[in-house]
């Protein structure tokens, strides 16, 4: 008897770490979206792509110049936010007061950066081994991949750096004042079309960090933003729109949740769980978990 | 239905304002009339000219198809704004409700249009009620997310879905199983559909309904204030935009007689495409989805052939392109750029 809930722990124990590690992917995917999601209120579909871009930016750097994927970030990173800045510049820009003709354009987007690199790549999955990828640490008889842990400490720099940031510097409280009203905001002097555009690339910069760190995990494919964009949607919007420490917290909770839905219920289902959760968040908080009350209601109207 | 509405808004109201709205009206969809019947003549022509050409006929039916299914999706994405990309997930409701009807129980699918409308409502209007109740852009979000599950329950659900591997009904051709051995009288059947799915679009544009979803869509603050219940109106559109989808989903399972979870539900392939058929030809308008599903459906098909069999993805980035394009520089589509050309061109004869 004892044996079995030996076992039965130990499976629950394996669970939660499994969770935790998910939860840190998630939590570092999100921190993006949510400034774009959460901040500046732009829905953008095509999120995953450019996380998707991270990973084949670690690749092509990894195969073509030997670079660790790690050290190609300072690369991919940078060109990732100035790709995001000039598609914000170029499409979201002329469509700031027409949400529902920015879901349709991000869709576009989607469609145009997943089928280019499925041209140039001819749909051939990849993969790599980086010296990091077959190392396991053994912490009380779990075991934790190090590209895992490394995904969750990065979460952790990520959303702190980021929560520091829109607190503490001047852009940042640019950032939130144009969040919060930006006809105020630009009365009191903040260049508003600029301080989007910076956002939006910040958002799809962090999109592509979160690429690179998967690329030693995840076989890379261009569908593969799909699997994590409506994670992120889900938790942002668990999280709290706008709130940095939600979308981290709210991470580990859609991590966790996925684990043991994955585990005590189905593997395929576990993505109508993540649905049921998103669905039960608006209905009870719809502010999200750390949002301010009534965050939700800011709509994309008034903001005209 | 009109006519009762009206009928009920000249109760409400008093004086002679009233009147000569309510004679406004009336006017309207009489005027409505001629061009309905002079668009579906037309189509029926069409048919009949091209009843020996397999292949035209059957790019015709598929036109047809997702024309009533952008008219459908136009009822909420255009007169209520509330852009829906998940309305695959009725047609898929439509078809599975159709196909194991018919193949365990052997009801014949026109008896079957009426679960199956009632079940896309159903699923539609639990789905919207909690985003509903939000401003922005939490619908586009849930209809997102709802594909992915539902993509999800058809894989895991076989004994409906047959899993990945399909869902095949048998062949036994008859009026009453909606299986016809002559291609002609599918396009007709979809023809029926098409024209089911305008006189509805009509019938909902002149009537108070109409009038509710696009103050919702204009001004949703301004509509409540007004005294609209925001709510019950964008569920009804809701609902009735789903269940006519769903009725397409009914006639597109006895037209192929196979249908599987990844074609069906594919996020592209259907709930984008058909809101994308809609943006092309014209948003909001009556015959602007019909018109963009007769220049799009077409331009697919040639994509397809053409480019992305040449070119892995090549006919997708060409979608992508339009998509992007077409929000930011048609986003009245055809149908509106057509009539801005005719204004443009009229005062100058």
């Amino acid at each position: 008897m004892g044996f079995h809930t030996d076992i039965a722990m130990d499976q629950f124990f394996n669970v939660v770490a499994l969770g935790l590690l998910l939860g840190g992917t998630y939590a570092l995917v999100s921190v993006g979206l949510n400034l774009i999601f959460g901040v500046i209120r732009i829905v953008n579909f095509s999120q995953g792509e450019f996380l998707m871009l991270g990973m084949y930016g670690a690749y092509l750097g990894y195969t073509t110049m030997g670079l660790d994927p790690y050290a190609g970030a300072f690369i991919v990173v940078p060109a990732l936010t100035v790709l995001g800045m000039i598609i914000y510049w170029l499409v979201m820009r002329p469509l700031q007061n027409e949400p529902m003709m920015q879901v349709f354009a991000s869709f576009g987007l989607l469609l145009l950066i997943q089928n280019i690199v499925l041209a140039i790549t001819g749909g051939v999955g990849m993969s790599m081994n980086t010296p990091f990828s077959q190392i396991t640490l053994t912490i009380a008889g779990i075991q934790f991949s190090a590209t895992r842990l490394i995904i969750l400490l990065a979460s952790m720099v990520a959303a702190g750096a980021l929560g520091l940031y829109l607190a503490k510097t001047t852009f940042g409280q640019a950032i939130r004042a144009v969040a919060q009203d930006r006809k105020a905001a630009q009365l009191m002097g903040i260049n508003v079309e600029r301080t989007f555009m910076w956002s939006f690339g910040i958002g799809t910069g962090l999109a592509g960090l979160a690429g690179v760190l998967l690329t030693p995990i995840y076989t890379l494919s261009p569908q593969i933003g799909g699997n994590f964009v409506m994670a992120a949607f889900a938790v942002v919007v668990l999280g709290g729109l706008g709130s940095v420490l939600g979308a981290f917290v709210g991470g580990f909770i859609v991590g966790l949740t996925e684990a043991f839905a994955g585990y005590y219920i189905d593997p395929e289902l576990k993505h109508a769980v993540i649905f049921i959760v998103f669905i039960a968040v608006l209905l009870i908080r719809p502010s999200g978990l750390f949002g301010q009350a009534g965050a939700e209601e800011v709509g994309l109207r008034e903001q005209s | 239905m009109s006519n009762l509405d009206l009928a009920q808004s000249g109760h409400m109201h008093a004086g002679a304002s009233t009147k000569r709205r309510a004679t406004d009206d009336i006017w309207t969809v009489s005027k409505e009339l001629p061009i309905f019947i002079g668009v579906v003549a037309a189509i029926a022509l069409a048919i009949y000219l091209l009843s020996g050409q397999f292949f035209y006929l059957n790019l015709l039916t598929m036109a047809l198809l997702f024309g009533g299914l952008a008219v459908s999706w136009n009822i909420i994405g255009g007169f209520g704004g509330q852009f829906s990309i998940a309305h695959s997930v009725f047609f898929a409701i439509g078809a599975y409700t159709a196909g194991n009807l018919y193949k365990h129980f052997d009801i014949s699918p026109w008896i079957s249009i009426l679960p199956a409308m009632v079940l896309s409502a159903a699923v539609a209007a639990v789905v919207s009620w909690p985003v509903f109740r939000l401003r922005g852009p939490f619908f586009a979000i849930a209809t997102m997310a709802l594909t992915e599950v539902a993509i999800a329950f058809a894989m895991h659900w076989k004994t409906v879905t047959g899993g990945a591997s399909g869902l095949t009904i048998p062949y036994r051709a008859g009026l009453e199983n909606m299986i016809f051995t002559q291609r002609w009288a599918y396009a007709a059947l979809f023809l029926g559909y098409l024209a089911a799915t305008l006189v509805v679009s009509i019938v909902i544009l002149r009537s108070r309904l109409g009038y509710y979803l696009q103050a919702v869509r204009d001004n949703d603050k301004a509509a409540e204030a007004s005294g609209i219940p925001i709510m019950r109106t964008k569920l009804k559109g809701m609902a009735i935009s789903a269940a006519l989808t769903g009725v397409g989903g009914v006639f597109f399972m006895m037209y192929v007689r196979i249908v599987e979870p990844a074609g069906l539900l594919s996020l592209f392939d259907v709930g984008v495409k058909i809101a994308l058929i809609a943006l092309i030809g014209g948003i909001g308008t009556i015959y602007g989805p019909l018109l963009g599903a007769l220049i799009l459906v077409p331009l697919d098909y040639w994509l397809r052939a053409f480019i992305g069999s040449a070119i892995p993805g090549g006919n997708l980035i060409v979608l992508g392109i339009i998509l992007i394009l077409g929000s930011l520089y048609m986003k009245k589509g055809v149908f509106g750029a057509l009539k801005q050309g005719y204004a443009a061109w009229r005062p100058k004869r």
